[in-house]
């Protein structure tokens, strides 16, 4: 199915959103919420693109928006740069204070916030990936609390999550830092609980929290006699390898 | 305010979850149930429907503090709600407000000492015919005056103690 983006004919497959076929293209658009591990949040509706399909036009969440016909996509119209700006100022607003926020204030040209009462230090713009991520790794150790001007991502009852294993998931995810992962003296602290941290029989490195450890053994059963980091394992699987030969 | 009770009799909560299958779907159900018996969540309760339904604490405590029908602390026996919608506000909800709040002593939000009221604002109660509105628990007291609202607190027992000297 041919498509075009911007002026260049590229080639989607049926049902194929458009963000991955511009991609593919290389042809940027920007997305705060998108994982390519965890893809179709579409909450922070940056990734907004104008879509021109049988003589009509309308603005569509290029993340979210499947091909279906052979349309023209334009990633950067006026409209669109518009209306981007203004998501970005309201973004912004709730959280102006992640580095990726940052960037994008000051590539859009967005001044000082007067109009709303800003919080200086808050940094999640409640995208809500850090909740899916946790949940997909099978814990649902946070959620969202609360609702409307004070929803906030948080562990039930706001106490360390007796069900977080200190993988930081939530943290890798977070498009905007908002989550504070801290370690030091072989512990990693993450949602006021803290964790220890295995050293990896390979190099030594700490790399892994014991319950992390724990429960990738229990849940898929890999045989694991040691804490191997992903490099020392690479290692040591190839070196089988050559046994082999 | 209240703290939550220690040891609250949770036999009830078992007998709430017999009538619900194991099934997610019906989570909002049980709370909205095991509100209505304890006039609000107990914390054990929450455990003992998480281990029921199997899921995660974290979705019932989204859920619970999602909807301002349940509530984590205990609220009162009688539940006040003084409706402050535009229609309710301009013809003197905050005066009504004012008034429970000098004869209870509780604030928006708040629970008597005695347990027996919580007072809280709405937003419409679908009534604005009768503003101002204030209902207690179910039943819809309309086109108040502030003067009347001490007799109405009177028919649920008013507060304990001296009430006339206030």
């Amino acid at each position: 199915m041919r498509v075009i983006i911007d002026g260049k004919e590229c080639e989607a497959g049926y049902g194929e959103y458009i963000l991955d076929v511009a991609r593919r293209n290389g042809i940027h658009i920007p997305t705060l919420c998108h994982s390519g591990a965890l893809p179709g949040q579409g909450s922070c509706r940056l990734c907004i693109v104008e879509v021109a399909e049988a003589g009509k036009k309308k603005v569509v969440v290029s993340c979210l928006y499947p091909i279906t016909g052979e349309i023209e996509v334009t990633t950067n119209s006026e409209r669109i740069y518009r209306m981007r700006r203004n998501i970005v100022r309201l973004l912004a607003a709730r959280a102006p204070s992640g580095e990726f926020i940052k960037k994008l204030r000051e590539e859009y040209g967005i001044p000082e916030e007067t109009r709303f009462k800003v919080d200086e230090k808050e940094k999640c713009i409640l995208c809500g990936l850090c909740v899916r991520a946790c949940e997909e790794i099978g814990l649902s150790a946070i959620s969202t609390v609360n609702r409307g001007t004070t929803k906030k991502v948080a562990p039930p009852f706001e106490e360390p999550p007796e069900d977080c294993i200190g993988c930081a998931s939530c943290a890798y995810v977070c498009p905007t830092g908002a989550i504070e992962v801290q370690e030091f003296e072989g512990k990693r602290v993450i949602w006021n609980r803290a964790f220890e941290l295995l050293k990896c029989a390979g190099c030594g490195r700490y790399f892994i929290t014991r319950q992390q450890y724990e429960y990738i053994k229990n849940k898929h059963g890999i045989d694991m006699k040691e804490p191997l980091c992903d490099r020392c394992r690479q290692k040591s699987t190839a070196e089988k390898l050559i046994h082999l030969l | 305010m209240i703290q939550e009770k220690r040891g609250e009799d949770l036999s009830q909560v078992k007998s709430i979850l017999d009538r619900y299958p194991r099934e997610r779907r019906f989570l909002l159900a049980i709370l909205q149930d095991i509100q209505k018996t304890y006039n609000y969540l107990p914390r054990e309760a929450l455990n003992e429907v998480r281990d029921y339904l199997g899921i995660p604490l974290s979705s019932l405590y989204s859920m619970a503090t999602f909807y301002k029908a349940l509530s984590l602390k205990p609220k009162g026996t009688y539940v006040i709600k003084v409706c402050d919608g535009t229609a309710c506000h301009i013809r003197g909800s905050m005066d009504l407000i004012d008034e429970i709040r000098k004869l209870l002593s509780v604030s928006p939000g708040e629970v008597t000492k005695d347990g027996r009221f919580s007072l809280e604002t709405v937003n419409c109660v679908g009534s604005c015919a009768l503003a101002p509105v204030m209902v207690i628990n179910d039943k819809y007291y309309g086109n108040l005056k502030p003067a009347m609202v001490k007799e109405i607190l009177a028919g649920y027992g008013g507060i304990r103690g001296d009430w006339d000297t206030k």
